[in-house]
């Protein structure tokens, strides 16, 4: 994200929290999980179809991405690497769930169904794609519930910047959803 | 409007920003264009996914757990902090020779990183403090209504007990009670229990907080609280105080203090009703040997003066809980909480205005048509059809929002049965997915 304002520190960018918790600053890290601590929860909800295994498996992702925050190359580009984190962690959880039942049927009726809730594709990967300004916005409005004054207020820009802001985002978001639901035709 | 404009506003219109005359400009385009009408079904259709995607994550609070997994890691290095400086430096104050109770007040001036940098370290300081704990359990106590939502405050009510049991991962358990109501988190399900009304509502899975106690919550997952504070006292400007205290016992205390403002207009209806939706100024105490919190006092700041709505003075750390805090009693004849359903002639309903729906309530209620009355409140208790059976309207309103709340609030008065007339605001909300309104406070 980007720094929105300097004078104020009112919000830090995701590079400048990866960078600060990698030097020994590990609050910084806090405030990373902090951010993506709903999208990514709900991005693996709608994946495992169970909240206490959606909440275990984004810790998991969280703790995995602390260790090895030094090998992240584009430190602003920590939710997508975070989200790529997580498909690993529910890989394993998968796998091991085929393990638990021996029966590959059941394994496979698991991997298949657990979109889910959700069977189109998760909104949160399509998020990650979003200009870090514009993922912003989107966040605050929609995971952590906040109004578009509030947005406002909160990143100290006028209303009608954060209206064009979430527009621009949607047709962003309908774009990308678009591109990845023909893609998946395609391999159908 | 032409179609430049009307998609220039689309997306303030769908957020209902637009004044009077310009939203009926751009629903009037929206009727005659069927290329802007089908963008903003498009784009309405996606809002209402981004909503229930943050829904499904509305309640999670992960910091705390994985702070604690990285402290257990030992992956936190030490290092100096503002706090480690408050209780051993001291400030340069001397303030060890004090012997009765004395504060000195640092203000942090939140205008540079790097000051925020410093308040940071003070609030995380108290989070890596209790990083290890395996519960705990506060007793305090709040003036709001005992049977109402649980994050309700009434500066003119009288305090009552509020307390929290909880035991942290691996096996997560949680109670809140106060005098009306109650919720248990047993590992395996949530259930509410509203005790005047014999009503239960049941969430069929673990959760970390819910029901409105996510204030409370915060303030037993420490870091969570303080990361919170932060962020917000960096976000929106607010004054955060650090101040440093000698007890009458000689112990020295350092005292953080955050004032809260909700950002709701002077004159909104919803405005110092609930935690989130209040100027408040919330005052933390920690004790310099343990660093651990040990107290919390919030006051609601009105322009009429400072009242205290909650008091939190009793914190027990790492206590073994008794087994059966984690069971909940409920009566034979409970009422169970259930979502609404589409209905035969659902339209009919999903198409009343919210002051229609009221009225169709209060009639329903009027004439004993429990049937009926079900299309808006469910269940209805045994409770609420003996107070509201047989009562009379004596006017209604016109609807009106807050910028605090996802539904309307229909103004009405109404005559009981035993002559005994109310005058409030009936709370509806139709943001479930029959689209009817369905009636959530205001009884």
């Amino acid at each position: 994200m980007n720094s929105l304002d300097q004078d104020t520190g009112a919000e830090l960018s995701d590079g400048e929290y990866v960078v600060s918790s990698r030097n020994g600053c590990p609050d910084h890290f806090r405030l990373l999980v902090q951010r993506y601590q709903r999208p990514l929860f709900a991005y693996l909800s709608s994946r495992l179809g169970n909240q206490l295994e959606a909440e275990e498996a984004a810790q998991e992702s969280f703790v995995r991405a602390f260790l090895s925050l030094k090998k992240l190359r584009k430190p602003e580009s920590f939710y997508a690497w975070l989200l790529g984190i997580a498909a690993r962690v529910l890989k394993e959880q998968f796998r091991a769930a085929e393990r638990r039942q021996k029966d590959r049927a059941v394994a496979e009726t698991l991997l298949e169904e657990n979109p889910g809730s959700e069977p189109e594709y998760p909104l949160e990967e399509v998020i990650a794609v979003l200009p870090e300004s514009y993922r912003q916005v989107i966040l605050m409005r929609y995971y952590e519930g906040l109004s578009c004054q509030d947005v406002a207020t909160r990143l100290g820009m006028p209303l009608g910047t954060v209206t064009k802001t979430l527009s621009r985002a949607y047709a962003l978001l309908r774009q990308a959803l678009q591109a990845r639901e023909n893609a998946e035709t395609t391999v159908n | 409007m032409n179609c430049a404009e009307c998609r220039e506003n689309l997306v303030a219109c769908l957020e209902g920003l637009l004044d009077a005359e310009q939203s009926r400009q751009c629903q009037a385009h929206l009727e005659s264009c069927e290329a802007c009408r089908a963008e903003y079904v498009a784009i309405n259709r996606l809002q209402e996914r981004l909503t229930a995607r943050g829904r499904v994550a509305a309640e999670v609070s992960l910091v705390e757990p994985v702070m604690r997994v990285l402290h257990h890691k030992q992956i936190e290095p030490e290092r100096t902090t503002l706090m480690s400086l408050l209780f051993k430096s001291r400030w340069g104050f001397g303030l060890g020779a004090v012997a009765t109770a004395a504060a000195v007040l640092l203000i942090i001036g939140l205008a540079t990183p790097k000051a925020q940098a410093k308040a940071a370290d003070v609030l995380a300081r108290g989070a890596k403090a209790v990083a290890k704990l395996t519960s705990i359990h506060l007793r305090g106590q709040l003036r709001t209504l005992p049977a109402d939502n649980f994050s309700y405050i009434d500066a003119n009510s009288a305090f009552y007990p509020i307390e929290l049991w909880k035991q942290f991962p691996p096996e997560a358990k949680w109670r809140i009670e106060k005098p009306g109501r109650v919720i248990v988190m047993d590992g395996q399900q949530t259930v509410m229990y509203i005790k005047s009304a014999k009503e239960a509502v049941k969430v069929p899975q673990p959760t970390s907080s819910a029901f409105d106690t996510d204030w409370l919550h915060r303030i037993a997952n420490l870091s969570d609280t303080i990361n919170n504070e932060l962020r917000l006292a960096q976000a929106q400007g607010w004054k955060l105080d650090l101040a440093e205290e000698t007890a009458a016992d000689g112990r020295l205390k350092s005292i953080v203090t955050v004032h809260a403002k909700c950002g709701l207009p002077e004159n909104d209806y919803g405005r110092n009703k609930f935690f989130h939706d209040a100027d408040t100024r919330r005052v933390y105490r920690f004790d310099s040997q343990t660093e651990r919190l040990e107290g919390v006092q919030i006051y609601l700041v009105r322009s009429a003066g400072e009242v205290q709505i909650f008091d939190l003075s009793q914190i027990d750390y790492d206590q073994s809980i008794d087994p059966s805090v984690w069971q909940l009693d409920l009566p034979a004849d409970v009422s169970w909480y259930k979502e609404p359903e589409k209905l035969p002639d659902n339209e009919k309903y999903a198409s009343m205005t919210a002051e229609q729906a009221a009225r169709a309530f209060f009639e329903a209620c009027a004439k004993e048509d429990w049937n009926e009355a079900g299309k808006f409140m469910s269940p209805v208790s045994k409770d609420t059809k003996d107070y509201l059976g047989g009562l009379q309207i004596v006017s209604l309103g016109q609807a009106f929002t807050s910028k605090s709340y996802g539904g309307r609030f229909v103004p009405y008065e109404i005559k009981f049965k035993n002559g005994k007339t109310q005058k409030h605001n009936l709370a509806v909300r139709n943001d479930n997915p029959t689209r009817r309104w369905q009636v959530d406070g205001g009884i």
